[in-house]
């Protein structure tokens, strides 16, 4: 007699879960667990969600109680469920709701409790006292307007998060509508859209290439109101004008740029992270943007590369929708939970390989190519100071034949080469007769190259980090990665992401990541393949002996 | 009852012996301290069965009824009479649960031989009786004073004839009539209201006051009016100068003759927290049994290679428990419980090496060849039956000593009880059904009631709640009960039989947290389920194995394969077989367990397990003969990486070797069978490594014919010449003198003067005494004496000469003038050592006064 169920899910003592994606009831246990876990890794058999406080506090905003929880827990798992893990979801699920910040006709902003205790230890701690005003009742407290953000991180740091139900402002109406000719939005754009609107401030997170600018759209759609856009740099920039230009019902005038070389503040006002934290005399002084309209949504484009000045002062806006787009949310700096806290939950997340498995983005090849270093190089490599160690290896001259060896066997599709170090782009450049994009590069003659690679112009484009991000290069097939920022996590998958744009003739993308065997170069290329390996991306391993070998057949087109 | 009994017993020797064997056996059986030694006769097993110890023991096994009507007939007259009994505890309400229940208490006092005789004439023996009567000393639970009659024993007659005419009462000849006759006014209700009826609202309140106790009271030498009017009456009696007492007989009255505020007959219900189906509480258990069963592996393999130090004074230092702590993931006192488990099951001991370690005993490799369900079996029964208490850990024992996890003083004997009547109670419950604790300790609590006044203090439980505390969280992380309620295996494990009918249907399908469930309080359907009795051994292992038999189909079957990912982890979806888990164990690192386990592949651990011996082939072939999925590229591409490089460097020990740029030499050294006892080795063409040391490897070559030179560390040649022969750096001896070493200044001076001082003491003219003690003797003098020549020296500011034992039993003589005595201790200026020195006094073995004319 086996008494239980064989069910997809096996919860851990650590509060992970894991699920077995072949089993006949995964989707069905997927949807029940999604509210208040955190999927933590995609790859190919078992999938890893986390439970976690503020994930349960989360699913308690959206309203599921602990039971909810507890069941879709006991329904669908395999084994028994531990005791001690069900009570201490039933207690941090009971935590949340404790406190409340609402509006007060008198006093503007109050927290208010129903269980006095919790107030009194809140109002003990030393970061909740500078944030609160006068104790109006036993069991309210004025709270700043402006100390909404800050009030609500610490309350969620001491572990008694506050229902926020001070709601938003309008802001300024504008119409905005989508412009649906001919194309409309992807299911999982509308169900992201939605979630968003619902929970009304949050994360969504969707792979590179998986058209988040028309989530941005979608929402601004539904709020109707104007919009501050931030994004990383002004290439990016200019592209969400065009996009929005041809997507919405926007015209070119409604639409602001807000960059270093522009100062335009229209309805839709698109600006960069950089332009804002730029400091003069120990101020910012165009963080005032944030005040100078009346505005009803603000998106922040990248959220991972959220620089601290905007975090500080997001932290002031919390009464505004605030949503955040990216496709991968690590930080290497652990910031992650500020991103939650300050912009909102994650309100949607889908796994790569979904989106890819429904054909909106391309399927890829992800291979690791292993030289080896000359012995020469290998002793040179030994005696090189510690910081210069990565540097070395990551240029080794190796690097520059196996990376020709794959551009011939490419030829005459659109190929990236991305890298870290200029003199190594620069070299490649040289050798593979192709125009450098660097920082140095003019913005003009950025989108210039860009545009012409789109074209088909040219066919290989050497790019350094400054193409990391938001750069649209549709028809780009393969990416060539030489070097990267040492363990970067969000770099690999934003450079993968160049080349995940779906192929007008649907065929595969092939990312090849070229590292220097036995040495950092490869301990970093493990931490950075983590993510995509975690998405359920394979890397295949190859030799570059065994490529170039491959290479001379001249097999493949 | 049974009042036939022929002539009623005048003693308790005489009941006893008038009962049949199987109540002496019963009574025997309850109070087994009587027969070790057997007593001779009954007339020794009575008294045996008195005194005071023995009754002690007796009354502190009693439920809270029992007590109670023990404790009532100790205020009851001696003997008394059944209903006069039943007055005291039902009161003048006549609680038919009262009522119901005083035959049975009334029986378990008569079978332990706290009370006999007839029904009529109850009497409690007189051990008890005193144990139990309220005196000033000891204020009786019952908060009742004396009796008029005891009150008023010393009070003169005259006084007597006073109250008793105050009280409206007719005065007689003597004493002894007034005493009773106002014994029967207070004792009639009517009379008694009547009088009350007319005291002032002041002295009612008076009365209130003390009516459930403490019944004394203090008042001034001029009392109050009303106070007088009470005293007038004899409704306060006076004790001692400024104390009144209120009498037994007024407060009874006023309880409407209720011996205790509130009388239980009846033991408080278990209530329902809630109700599960037994089939989520059985597989519940189950899961936690199977955590159990893993949490000791892990312990004892993270202690594999040598486990902690044992401390000096035995058990596990708090540093340790702590590592261990983390170690399993879990809190310190669980920690402790778990290490405490494995002790108790005998898994782990200290190895008795001369740095005592704690290490797994041989009984545990034979632990883990047996099947799962009978591993949990060994672990359940030992926990149930061991005395030793992993809750008291981190604790203090009476000397203030810290308790230590594995450590000594942690044995408390009323622990396997505590253990097994909590079980029995949840095992009364419906099936699925688990208790609120609150109402399990308060039913603990009212079977064995504490004495005391400590026992409601908060924070500061008494041992039995705690133990019983102790033993529902434990049971349910091993997996005895499962959501709160006894799982079947629980229940088998106990002996007990199946469960009783199910009380209500669970209220849904999907299982419940008890948080949402506060409601149905179960009436009791099993008040007196003491008939699960702890088992004998023999028993205890028929039960084991049925509890073993009945969890076996709930455990996770083993599983004979792993899911290899892309992102190089292996997921066992289950337990694993024990080679695979092995195994893995060693080739992947554990990153996540539970029912599943999550492994990880790192070049790190891969390195170990080629390190274990394993092939690069090998592994692949594990892998792949273990995984349901493909072996993904990655996971195969770091095997042959790390393989690649592993055992690239090669390292051994020589302790010489022969270098030579023409390898025909060396070829032809090795070729020679004279250098086979040089043990040659080619690493090179050109090196040979030698086992032998580079004296006798140059001794031997040149032996074979060869001019071998010596190299030095940094490749140069050393010239050999015969060399002197060194020591390594010592230094010279120091001199050993004939005699003591000669005297310092200080040292003489400090010798000179203790060579006066005690030439003074011993010299000295003394005053002749009584006893003249012997030259040199030390003076002897009784305590009192000897205090009095102290103080009269301190008067006098004289010196006297004292005889004196220091703390090492050395004797000696002192001369000191006393400067203060006090508390025992004489401080005086000692000529003798030259200062102000402190003596207790009974250390002085005696004094004696100096001869006037000296200093």
């Amino acid at each position: 007699m086996c008494t239980y169920v064989n069910g997809p899910l096996i919860v851990q003592s650590d509060k992970t879960l894991l699920l077995e994606v072949d089993h006949e009831q995964a989707g069905e246990c997927r949807r029940a667990i999604a509210p208040f876990a955190e999927l933590e890794r995609a790859p190919e058999h078992i999938h890893t969600y986390r439970v976690t406080p503020l994930g349960l506090w989360n699913a308690r905003a959206a309203g599921h109680d602990a039971e909810q929880v507890v069941d879709a827990l006991v329904q669908y798992s395999r084994y028994p469920v531990p005791h001690a893990l069900l009570v201490d979801i039933a207690e941090t699920m009971d935590r949340y709701g404790r406190l409340t910040l609402s509006k007060h006709p008198t006093h503007g902003l109050v927290l208010t409790t129903t269980d006095r205790p919790v107030l009194e230890e809140i109002l003990r701690s030393k970061r909740i006292v500078p944030l609160v005003g006068a104790r109006l009742d036993p069991d309210t407290v004025a709270v700043h307007p402006s100390e909404r953000g800050q009030i609500k991180q610490v309350l969620l740091k001491l572990g008694w998060p506050a229902e926020d139900l001070a709601g938003y402002v309008d802001g300024e109406a504008h119409a905005i509508e989508l412009a649906e000719d001919g194309w409309a939005l992807r299911p999982y754009q509308q169900q992201a859209v939605e979630n968003f609107w619902h929970g009304g401030s949050g994360v969504v997170v969707l792979p590179c290439g998986a058209g988040k600018t028309l989530v941005g759209a979608g929402s601004m759609a539904q709020a109707k109101a104007t919009t501050l856009i931030l994004v990383t740099n002004t290439v990016s920039a200019r592209q969400w004008k065009h996009e929005l230009v041809k997507r919405t019902s926007l015209t070119e005038e409604e639409i602001g740029e807000y960059s270093g070389t522009r100062k335009e503040i229209r309805p839709v006002t698109i600006a960069t992270y950089q332009v804002l934290t730029t400091r003069r005399k120990g101020v910012y002084p165009h963080l005032e943007l944030f005040d100078s309209r009346d505005w009803g949504l603000i998106i922040y484009d990248e959220v991972h590369l959220l620089p601290a000045p905007v975090f500080k002062f997001t932290a002031d806006l919390q009464a505004r929708r605030r949503l955040g787009l990216t496709a991968t949310l690590v930080r290497e700096d652990g910031r992650e939970s500020d991103v939650f806290s300050l912009i909102g939950p994650k309100r949607f997340d889908a796994p790569w390989k979904e989106i890819e498995a429904q054909g909106y983005i391309a399927p890829a090849d992800c291979v690791e190519v292993r030289v080896n270093l000359t012995e020469s190089e290998r002793l040179a490599y030994a005696t090189a100071e510690t910081e210069e160690k990565y540097r070395f290896c990551a240029t080794t001259a190796t690097k520059r034949k196996v990376t020709e060896a794959i551009v011939r066997r490419f030829a005459g599709q659109q190929i990236l080469v991305i890298g870290q170090y200029i003199d190594q782009l620069d070299e490649l450049g040289e050798h593979l007769d192709a125009p450098v994009i660097k920082g140095e590069t003019p913005n003009s003659q950025r989108e210039k190259l860009f545009d012409a690679f789109r074209q088909g112009e040219i066919s290989v484009l050497v790019v350094s980090k400054v193409a990391n991000f938001s750069i649209d290069l549709p028809e780009a097939t393969v990416a060539i990665q030489v070097s990267g920022t040492f363990g970067s996590r969000q770099e690999e998958a934003q450079r993968l992401g160049r080349v995940l744009r779906p192929k007008a003739d649907g065929h595969k993308a092939h990312f090849y990541s070229v590292v220097a065997r036995d040495t950092l170069d490869q301990d970093f290329a493990a931490h950075r393949q983590r993510f995509l390996a975690e998405q359920g991306y394979a890397y295949r391993i190859m030799d570059a002996d065994e490529l170039l070998a491959e290479g001379a057949e001249g097999t493949e087109g | 009852m049974s009042t036939e009994e022929t002539p009623a017993p005048r003693s308790l020797a005489e009941a006893l012996r008038a009962r049949d064997d199987a109540s002496l056996a019963a009574l025997l059986r309850t109070r087994p301290d009587l027969i070790t030694p057997v007593p001779t006769d009954l007339t020794q097993l009575a008294t045996r069965a008195g005194t005071r110890a023995s009754v002690v023991r007796a009354l502190e096994r009693l439920d809270r009824f029992t007590l109670q009507t023990a404790q009532a007939l100790a205020v009851a007259p001696d003997p008394a009479a059944y209903d006069d009994l039943l007055a005291l505890l039902a009161g003048d309400a006549a609680d038919p649960a009262v009522t119901a229940a005083l035959p049975r208490a009334l029986t378990v006092l008569r079978e332990q031989a706290l009370v006999w005789g007839g029904t009529d004439r109850l009497r409690l023996v007189r051990t008890a009786r005193e144990l139990l009567a309220p005196s000033p000393q000891h204020p009786s639970p019952t908060g009742l004073g004396p009796t008029v009659a005891e009150a008023t024993a010393g009070m003169s007659p005259g006084r007597v004839q006073e109250i008793v005419a105050a009280a409206g009462l007719t005065s007689t000849h003597d004493a002894v009539s007034a005493v009773a006759s106002l014994t029967a006014l207070f004792t009639d209700r009517k009379r008694m209201a009547a009088l009350l009826g007319s005291a002032s609202p002041d002295s009612v309140d008076v009365l209130r006051r003390l009516v459930w106790g403490p019944p004394y009271g203090q008042v001034t030498a001029d009392p109050a009016a009303h106070l007088r009017w009470l005293l007038d009456r004899g409704l306060l009696l006076p004790t001692a100068p400024g104390t009144v007492v209120l009498p037994r007989e007024v407060a009874l009255h006023l309880r409407e003759g209720l011996a205790h505020r509130t009388t239980e007959p009846l033991p408080p219900g278990i209530e329902h927290a809630a109700t599960h189906r037994p089939q989520v509480v059985d597989n519940a258990a189950a899961g936690q049994a199977y955590t159990a069963l893993a949490t000791v592996e892990e312990l004892l393999k993270d202690w594999d290679e040598g486990g902690p130090a044992v401390l000096r004074a035995g058990g596990l230092s708090v540093r340790d428990l702590k590592r261990t702590a983390v170690a399993l993931d879990v809190s310190e006192p669980v920690a402790a419980f778990w290490v405490e488990l494995a002790y108790a099951a005998g898994l782990l001991a200290s190895d008795g090496e001369a740095d005592e370690r704690y290490a797994a005993t041989p009984a545990y490799d034979e632990w883990l060849e047996w099947p799962s369900a009978q591993r949990w079996a060994r672990l359940a029964e030992a926990w149930l039956t061991a005395t030793r208490t992993p809750g008291v850990i981190g604790g203090r024992d009476a000397k203030d000593r810290t308790l230590s996890a594995l450590g000594p003083g942690l044995d408390r004997s009323a622990a396997p009880e505590v253990r097994h009547r909590v079980l029995a109670l949840l095992a009364a419950l419906p099936e699925g059904s688990s208790p609120t604790v609150e109402s399990v300790l308060a039913r603990l609590h009212w079977e064995r009631p504490t004495r005391g006044p400590q026992q409601d203090r908060e924070g500061d439980e008494d041992l039995r709640t705690r133990l019983a505390r102790w033993t529902l969280a434990e049971a349910e992380s091993l997996g005895v009960t499962g959501r709160g309620a006894l799982s079947s295996q629980g229940r088998a494990l106990l002996g007990a039989p199946a469960a009783p009918v199910k009380a209500a249907e669970p209220t849904g399908p999907g299982d419940k947290l008890p948080v949402h469930h506060r409601d149905h309080p179960h009436p009791h359907a099993h008040p007196h389920a003491h008939a699960l009795e702890p088992l004998s051994a023999s028993e205890q292992a028929v039960a084991s194995a049925t509890a073993a038999r009945l969890l076996t189909p709930l455990l996770p079957e083993p599983l004979d394969h792993v899911l290899l990912q892309a992102d190089l982890t292996a997921v066992a979806p289950g337990p694993l077989k024990r080679p695979l888990a092995d195994m893995l164990g060693v080739l992947a690192d554990v990153e996540s367990k539970g029912g599943a386990t999550v492994y990880r592949f790192t070049p790190g651990s891969v390195r170990r397990a080629l390190d274990a011996g394993r092939s690069a082939s090998d592994l692949h072939d594990f892998l792949t003969a273990h995984s349901r999925t493909p072996v993904p590229q990655p996971l195969a591409y770091l095997i042959d990486d790390v393989a690649r490089r592993h055992g690239h460097l090669r390292i051994g020990a020589a302790s010489a070797y022969v270098r030579c740029d023409d390898d025909a030499v060396l070829s032809e050294i090795l070729a020679d069978k004279r250098s086979a006892n040089l043990r040659l080795r080619r690493l090179a063409p050109t090196v040979l490594a030698a086992q032998a040391d580079p004296a006798t490897l140059l001794d031997g070559l040149r032996a074979m014919g060869f001019a071998p030179a010596a190299e030095s560390a940094e490749g140069d040649v050393l010239i050999t010449r015969a060399h002197a022969h060194r020591t390594p750096p010592r230094t010279a001896p120091d001199p050993v003198p004939d005699g003591p070493p000669a005297p310092d200044t200080t040292l003489l001076s400090a010798a000179i003067r203790a060579i006066r001082a005690g030439d003074l003491a011993a010299t000295t003219p003394r005053k002749p005494t009584d006893t003249p003690a012997a030259t040199g003797d030390l003076p002897r003098t009784g305590p009192a004496e000897t205090l009095a020549t102290m103080q009269a020296a301190v008067m006098t500011g004289e010196a006297v000469w004292i005889g004196y034992v220091n703390a090492e039993g050395a004797a000696s003589q002192r001369v000191i003038a006393p400067i203060r005595v006090e508390g025992g201790f004489v401080t005086a200026y000692d000529h003798t050592a030259d200062e102000v020195r402190t003596y207790p006094l009974h250390r002085v073995t005696g004094v004696a006064e100096l001869v006037e004319d000296q200093p």
